[in-house]
């Protein structure tokens, strides 16, 4: 029964890891869709007939914003897969990433 | 010479993970028309090919997980190397071959099904016909997650509920964020979020799947003393199993994509969004953490999780029943076409005679199993039929 806790350990950082990155990368999309949705006006958002919502620009920076974000963590984590394949490490000592040998 | 066979088999067995596995990537995206058909499994193949190259990780020891063939630095057992390897060999060959029996035949009828367990469940066929119980590991020793219980068997239960309850948290948030938006803006907007997120999984396929075969494969150069290095992999294997990965992901493994697609969820992109991003978020992190999960079980999962997060959405449960027997079955039924083969290589002798009539039987079986496909051929023109319609699609999953 060793083997059960060992892969439960293993298994509860996976669903924690998982959850904010595989659901919450999504939800940042989502958030992203609606603003720009938000942003564009008109017909992107449902509204009642005749009075077709006005366009925000600050919608249009937020959407802009979410976007990037969700890219960068994807970019980062694709830096990362490859990086330890090759032998080497992401590290975030100096705030931003650089990738050194592990 | 019996060297030559493995090689081959090896390659069609990577080629058959390839266009086994193009549904967990692919089957979302041309579903929801976010790709076309095409344009999907050319991508799928290009990443996979990508991915296979990335992957220089040492997958040498991939058979220490199950059977006890190799040293833990991946040098085979000096006791199986008696007459240039063949012992190893025939093992190893009647082991991919129950692997590539099961994957053709869960093929033919359309259901998903991991290939690494095609592959392990071969092996410990073979091992358990050709060495005896002794030679399997059940359990490892107990320091750490081993065998075929810690690295098969429980990662399986545990990997389509991880990743059906991420994809259906993350669908039920992206339902809920963007409650009032057009449903024509958010379907265009969430097939660009679809298409990035299906082509990371077919990445992270690459660079788990092909490097089993690699492993494979150098085991067996090792075995008959063509190689000696146990921390490198020679560039031409690493070339042609990436070439055989992507060319069977090109291919296409229509049958499953339309299982799939269409056949477990009516899926919609914002839902293919949620599962592919919670595939790829499971299928990195757990590998990254070196717990190598199926992509095909998360991959199921995940768009299982997509029906259940979306409010009002249906799950056909009779499918995913039937999958989920499909699983259970394939250790054991590529356990016994392993076993079984090597009792027919042992019976001629165990050396090249008994190889070349095993290859030759697998042949026959692929071939009788392709020519059957054909009958009700699913390809890029009715993959995305109605599933419940005209009953003459309705049997080709049957």
């Amino acid at each position: 029964m060793h083997t059960l806790s060992l892969v439960w350990e293993d298994l509860w950082k996976i669903t924690v890891a998982s959850l904010i990155l595989g659901a919450g990368l999504p939800a940042l999309f989502a958030v992203g869709i609606r603003s720009l949705a938000y942003g564009t006006g008109g017909d992107a958002e449902e509204h009642g007939a005749g009075i077709a919502p006005a366009p925000h620009p600050i919608g249009r920076a937020l959407a802009g914003l979410c976007f990037a974000i969700v890219l960068l963590v994807v970019g980062l984590g694709i830096v990362l897969i490859v990086a330890s394949g090759f032998g080497q490490e992401l590290s975030f000592d100096s705030i931003y990433p650089t990738i050194q040998d592990k | 010479m019996i060297l030559v066979l493995v090689v081959v088999v090896a390659l069609a067995f990577d080629f058959t993970n390839g266009f086994h596995d193009t549904a967990n990537a692919m089957a979302t995206s041309i579903a929801t028309g976010a790709l076309t058909p095409k344009v999907a499994v050319a991508l799928a193949g290009a990443l996979n090919l990508v991915g296979a190259f990335l992957s220089v990780e040492v997958a040498l020891t991939v058979t220490n997980a199950v059977v006890k063939i190799q040293d833990s630095d991946g040098a085979p057992k000096p006791d199986l190397l008696s007459g240039g390897g063949s012992d190893l060999l025939i093992i190893v060959l009647a082991g991919l071959i129950g692997g590539i029996a099961w994957n053709l035949l869960t093929w033919l009828l359309g259901l998903p099904s991991s290939s690494s367990h095609a592959l392990f469940g071969g092996l410990i066929g073979a091992t358990l016909a050709g060495l005896g119980t002794s030679g399997v590991n059940w359990n490892g020793d107990g320091s750490k997650v081993d065998g075929v219980i810690g690295k098969v068997i429980l990662p399986a239960l545990a990997s389509p509920v991880i990743a059906g309850l991420v994809a259906a948290v993350g669908t039920w948030l992206i339902y809920r964020i963007t409650a009032g938006v057009a449903q024509r803006f958010t379907e265009t907007g969430f097939r660009w979020g679809q298409i990035g997120s299906a082509s990371l999984v077919s990445l992270a396929h690459g660079t788990n799947d092909a490097q089993k075969t690699m492993g494979v494969i150098t085991l067996a150069l090792i075995a008959s003393g063509h190689w000696t290095d146990t921390e490198n992999i020679p560039f031409w294997v690493k070339a042609c199993c990436a070439l055989a990965i992507a060319s069977g992901t090109y291919l296409g493994g229509w049958r499953i994509i339309r299982t799939l697609g269409k056949g477990l969820v009516e899926i919609a992109s914002p839902q293919g969004m949620a599962a592919e991003g919670a595939s790829g978020a499971v299928i990195l992190i757990s590998s990254h953490l070196g717990f190598a999960l199926s992509t095909t079980h998360v991959a199921t999962g995940s768009i299982l999780g997509s029906g259940i997060g979306k409010p009002g959405a249906t799950v056909r449960w009779r499918v995913a029943v039937r999958m989920v027997a499909a699983w259970v079955i394939t250790l054991p039924a590529a356990g016994l076409v392993g076993a079984l083969t090597w009792y027919v290589a042992d019976l001629l002798g165990g050396g090249l005679l008994g190889a070349v009539v095993i290859t030759a039987l697998l042949t026959a079986a692929a071939v009788a199993m392709w020519r059957h496909s054909r009958k009700e051929p699913v390809h890029p023109g009715n993959v995305n039929d109605e599933w419940e319609a005209p009953a003459a699609h309705q049997t080709t999953a049957a």
